[in-house]
């Protein structure tokens, strides 16, 4: 308990002292910036609270395209992996043509799906799909295939099918792997939206908004945005999180 | 008890390693099981006894000879699903409870929900392990995994039970107790028994016959049958019978030069 409370006051203690220092001008003498162009936290926090109704638009633009595309390139993902451990021979192949796309920057993504679709959403969700494909393929593909010792042979030793081999083993074996893809691409499947956002034909949405203020030096309303960003994808995580600790309860990471 | 069950008809298993060199695990093995049958493959590692259980089991296949049970292959006893085994390793699916894996083959199996949970009920009593069915493995010491592996084994009944060193693991205290618990499910169950192991007092307290195998290559050395009254109790392990036939059994292994 006595650790647990360490655990969340120490990183909280360095995070109020830093926003202290940063209010005082000290981060801005250490990195030679002008509060111009940097603006200090006070300031960010209240642009935020008079823009609050906006900045909660913007956000859940984004968010949901986001978390469209997150869960439709996750589920294209684990799909791909499912086909290359049935198929192990060309499936394998498949895996490093997927991990060739994951190395595509989103800044060359985007043009691309505005090409395909008309609407700056469905070019975000298009681009966040494929950003997030490769990381569940590749660890939902692990943890389908890295069984521990014997425990195919426990299978073969009562005649199970295939199917039951898949529902039964390689399935509930790979849930682990498939939250930490969750977890990666949680990460991913915000900052891809957000870029994807600076190069769309739409108006709306995190990334358009910070790079409007930006452009406009409106530097507190574009840092507002960005603190949102932030805040989201936090939550997100812990979502996540929690949802883990019920799920696969019984694993190691989870002790 | 009389009737021959399982023929072991000259058996080979050649491996090729990394190296390309060819590895002699199994040569020409031949052995006949009755039905009932309690038997121990005994032999240091590298005898070729766990391969011989593995191709029994179907989970393996020679590379020359062939194995008929009941005038059936290996494989089609494991698909009429007659097979227990127990492993080297527990082999607990980590996500289930130890009520749920113990459950796990008789669901593929399709053994009714009321008769599981009875099996499951008695099997855990038999291993000691009443207040633990809801427990998961990584709460469970090494010892009491093993022990649920081997009620996983026992639930199904199996005509034909295969056990790959289960007790290798365990202290001498907890293997001695459960060689006599095995013993007492045995008597109940009247299953033919296939045990391996290293350990020679171990194979004459719960064998009728010791199957010694050498390795390099692996070979049937000698066959020793124990008769020793049953029901055995650990008393046994006292008397001087019991300490001739395990004399014996070491000797076989000092005459053939390993």
């Amino acid at each position: 308990m006595m650790n647990k409370v360490k655990n969340i006051l120490w990183p909280l203690l360095f995070g109020i002292a830093f926003l202290a220092l940063w209010q005082m001008g000290y981060v801005h003498k250490v990195l030679d910036l002008k509060p111009f162009q940097l603006p200090v936290p006070l300031e960010i926090v209240q642009t935020l609270h008079a823009n609050l109704p906006k900045a909660i638009k913007d956000c859940g633009v984004t968010l949901s395209g986001a978390f469209i595309g997150m869960m439709i390139g996750s589920a294209i993902g684990f799909m791909i992996a499912v086909i290359a451990t049935i198929f192990p021979k060309w499936g394998y192949g498949g895996l490093i043509i997927i991990t060739a796309f994951n190395a595509m920057p989103i800044v060359a993504l985007s043009p691309i799906m505005n090409l395909y679709f008309s609407t700056g959403m469905a070019q975000k969700i298009g681009v966040v799909t494929i950003v997030c494909m490769a990381a569940m393929a590749m660890n939902a593909y692990s943890g389908l295939n890295t069984l521990k010792p014997y425990s195919m042979d426990l299978m073969h030793s009562v005649a199970a099918e295939r199917w039951v081999i898949f529902k039964k083993l390689r399935l509930p074996n790979c849930m682990p792997n498939v939250f930490t893809a969750f977890k990666i691409n949680v990460a991913a499947s915000i900052i891809a939206a957000i870029i994807s956002e600076y190069f769309a034909t739409s108006t709306a949405g995190l990334g358009f908004g910070i790079k409007d203020n930006l452009r406009k030096a409106e530097m507190a309303m574009g840092w507002s945005y960005i603190v949102v960003a932030s805040l989201a994808g936090v939550l997100i995580y812990i979502v996540i999180l929690l949802l883990e600790r019920n799920v696969i309860k019984w694993h190691a990471s989870q002790r | 008890m009389s009737e021959t069950q399982i023929q072991v008809k000259d058996v080979s298993m050649v491996y090729t390693n990394n190296a390309g060199e060819k590895i002699n695990a199994l040569d020409s093995v031949s052995l006949d099981i009755k039905e009932g049958e309690f038997i121990s493959l005994l032999g240091p590692s590298g005898c070729g006894k766990t391969t011989l259980l593995r191709i029994i089991a179907d989970l393996l296949q020679p590379t020359d000879g062939e194995i008929i049970i009941d005038g059936q292959s290996p494989r089609d006893i494991r698909i009429k699903q007659e097979y227990g085994i127990v492993f080297q390793q527990p082999v607990l699916y980590d996500w289930r409870t130890v009520r749920r894996n113990i459950c796990l083959p008789m669901e593929i199996m399709g053994v009714p929900k009321k008769e599981r949970t009875s099996r499951i009920d008695e099997k855990l009593d038999l291993v000691g392990l009443k207040d633990f069915g809801k427990k998961y493995p990584f709460e469970l010491s090494g010892g009491m995994q093993q022990r649920v592996g081997i009620a996983r084994a026992l639930a199904l009944n199996p005509k034909y039970l295969l056990m790959d060193e289960p007790f290798s693991a365990l202290d001498e205290f907890t293997r001695e107790k459960l060689n006599e618990d095995l013993l007492e499910i045995w008597g109940k169950t009247k299953s033919t028994v296939i045990f391996v192991t290293h350990n020679i007092p171990e194979s004459v307290f719960l064998s009728d016959r010791v199957i010694v195998l050498t390795p390099h290559p692996g070979k049937l050395a000698a066959v020793v049958d124990i008769d020793l009254p049953r029901p055995r109790r650990n008393e046994l392990r006292d008397s001087p019978e019991f300490f001739e036939y395990v004399a014996k059994i070491r000797k076989c292994f000092q005459e053939v030069k390993m």
